[in-house]
């Protein structure tokens, strides 16, 4: 029965369960957030037929659950391609894949909602494409998405939630694990679930402030 | 590298009753999640402000923790209360509670779209408050908020597949136990990846029509 009791030690195992959602959530974040841009970059340069695979693919990626594509990265890619794939790239490569999809589908919606006029106006005094897109395109792009980003970061942390399922030790392993030890479910889920919505409004709060700035420009300071 | 995809003919039919519990689980949650919404958007849009507290508590917990998590705190915890439901009531449950947290500020913002003037004439003819909410207010704004709706019905199928793990068979464990039969898990999981995002497809397809043919003496307002 000794076992079965909380000890000091399981701050620390949740700390770094929490710790493990955290960096997998950065780092799938900065990639998708790359992979995201540049398949929008294919889009605005109307590449021919790489611009159609990149909607298409966003599409199966945002239309999918995320459980399931895990299950073909971890399961189905060693299967097909006789390679050793560990929970943790499986991991990064599908939660970056999707946070791509989801990216390329606001950069896509962001520069859409800049009117033709300007970009015609812009090459009309024969700026290049180029130049449009960094100086014109960009910047107005930048602060009409980066509220739903910040909505999409709080999702994707959530999502990172799903990686237990193949084995990666997680915050949520981590709290399967103190729930079969200690059999006292709603102490260690309501525990989990508090630390996820700490982690969640830390990323929305850091998003609003950052949104913040991003418009202070154009604020109204007042006389 | 060998990919046939012929090896799953045998488990379509076991596929297809899993897709059918799939269905039947989301078909339940949805109206839970409706009602659960509606009742919260009630809360949400009273003159009371305890109530209004309560609701946007209830929204903003289950919106930032995840679902694995909530999930897990349901089929685990309510045991431990002497509440003795299966898995599929267990899902259902849950997909409504978090369903409804999303369903409910569509509907409230349906809610508040609605031109004060209809609720004064209502007023006006003499008609009680509860018969205006339930007979003027509601179905105005559900049908407005049909598309937004149904978005939380496609979120709803694919966090579906996350039931997987509180052993029900659903799409994505049958899917598992197909795997495990066959030894294939690439194609069996390239064609559940497939079979979602066409299934949500036809589902965002028929919000769409619906959508129109409700609001269709409103046309040039909502597009």
């Amino acid at each position: 029965m000794r076992f079965s009791d909380f000890t000091s030690y399981d701050l620390i195992l949740l700390a770094q369960g929490l710790g493990t959602n955290i960096a997998l959530f950065l780092v799938t974040s900065l990639i998708g957030l790359l992979i995201g841009l540049g398949w929008a970059l294919v889009r605005f340069y109307r590449v021919p037929v790489l611009a159609q695979i990149v909607t298409f693919l966003s599409e199966l990626l945002k239309n999918s659950p995320v459980l399931v594509q895990l299950f073909l990265v971890f399961f189905g890619l060693p299967a097909l391609l006789h390679i050793r794939v560990t929970p943790v790239t499986a991991a990064t490569i599908t939660l970056s894949a999707n946070t791509a999809a989801f990216v390329y589908v606001i950069a896509v919606s962001a520069i859409e909602s800049i009117e033709r006029e300007q970009v015609e106006a812009a090459r009309v005094f024969g700026i290049t494409r180029w130049q449009v897109l960094r100086h014109i395109v960009t910047p107005q792009a930048a602060a009409f998405a980066v509220g739903p980003l910040v909505a999409l970061l709080v999702n994707q942390l959530q999502v990172t939630s799903l990686i237990s399922v193949i084995g990666v030790v997680d915050l949520t392993k981590i709290g399967h694990i103190l729930n079969m030890r200690t059999l006292k479910p709603f102490v260690v889920w309501t525990v989990v679930g508090l630390l996820y919505y700490g982690a969640a409004k830390l990323v929305a709060l850091l998003g609003e402030r950052f949104e913040n700035r991003l418009r202070a420009h154009s604020a109204w300071r007042g006389l | 590298m060998h990919f046939d995809l012929s090896i799953l003919l045998p488990h379509l039919g076991f596929l297809a009753r899993g897709a059918e519990l799939t269905a039947a689980a989301c078909a339940l949650s949805l109206v839970g999640s409706v009602v659960m919404g509606a009742l919260v958007a009630i809360a949400r849009t009273s003159a009371s402000s305890t109530l209004r507290r309560i609701a946007f508590i209830y929204v903003d917990l289950f919106r930032n923790v995840p679902f694995i998590v909530q999930l897990f705190f349901f089929y685990y915890g309510l045991p431990e209360l002497g509440i003795y439901i299966d898995a599929f009531t267990t899902g259902v449950v849950a997909l409504s509670i978090a369903g409804g947290a999303y369903a409910s500020d569509t509907i409230r913002a349906g809610i508040l779209a609605i031109d004060q003037g209809i609720i004064d004439a209502a007023e006006v003819s003499g008609l009680s408050r509860r018969k205006i909410f339930t007979r003027i207010v509601l179905p105005i704004a559900l049908r407005t908020s049909v598309r937004p709706l149904g978005s939380v019905l496609i979120n709803m199928i694919l966090t579906s597949s996350i039931l997987s793990t509180i052993t029900l068979n659903e799409l994505t464990g049958s899917a598992q136990i197909v795997v495990s039969q066959t030894y294939r898990p690439f194609e069996v999981y390239v064609v559940l990846l497939c079979a979602y995002a066409a299934l949500t497809y036809l589902v965002s397809l028929a919000v769409t029509l619906l959508h129109r043919h409700l609001n269709r003496d409103m046309m040039e307002a909502v597009g």
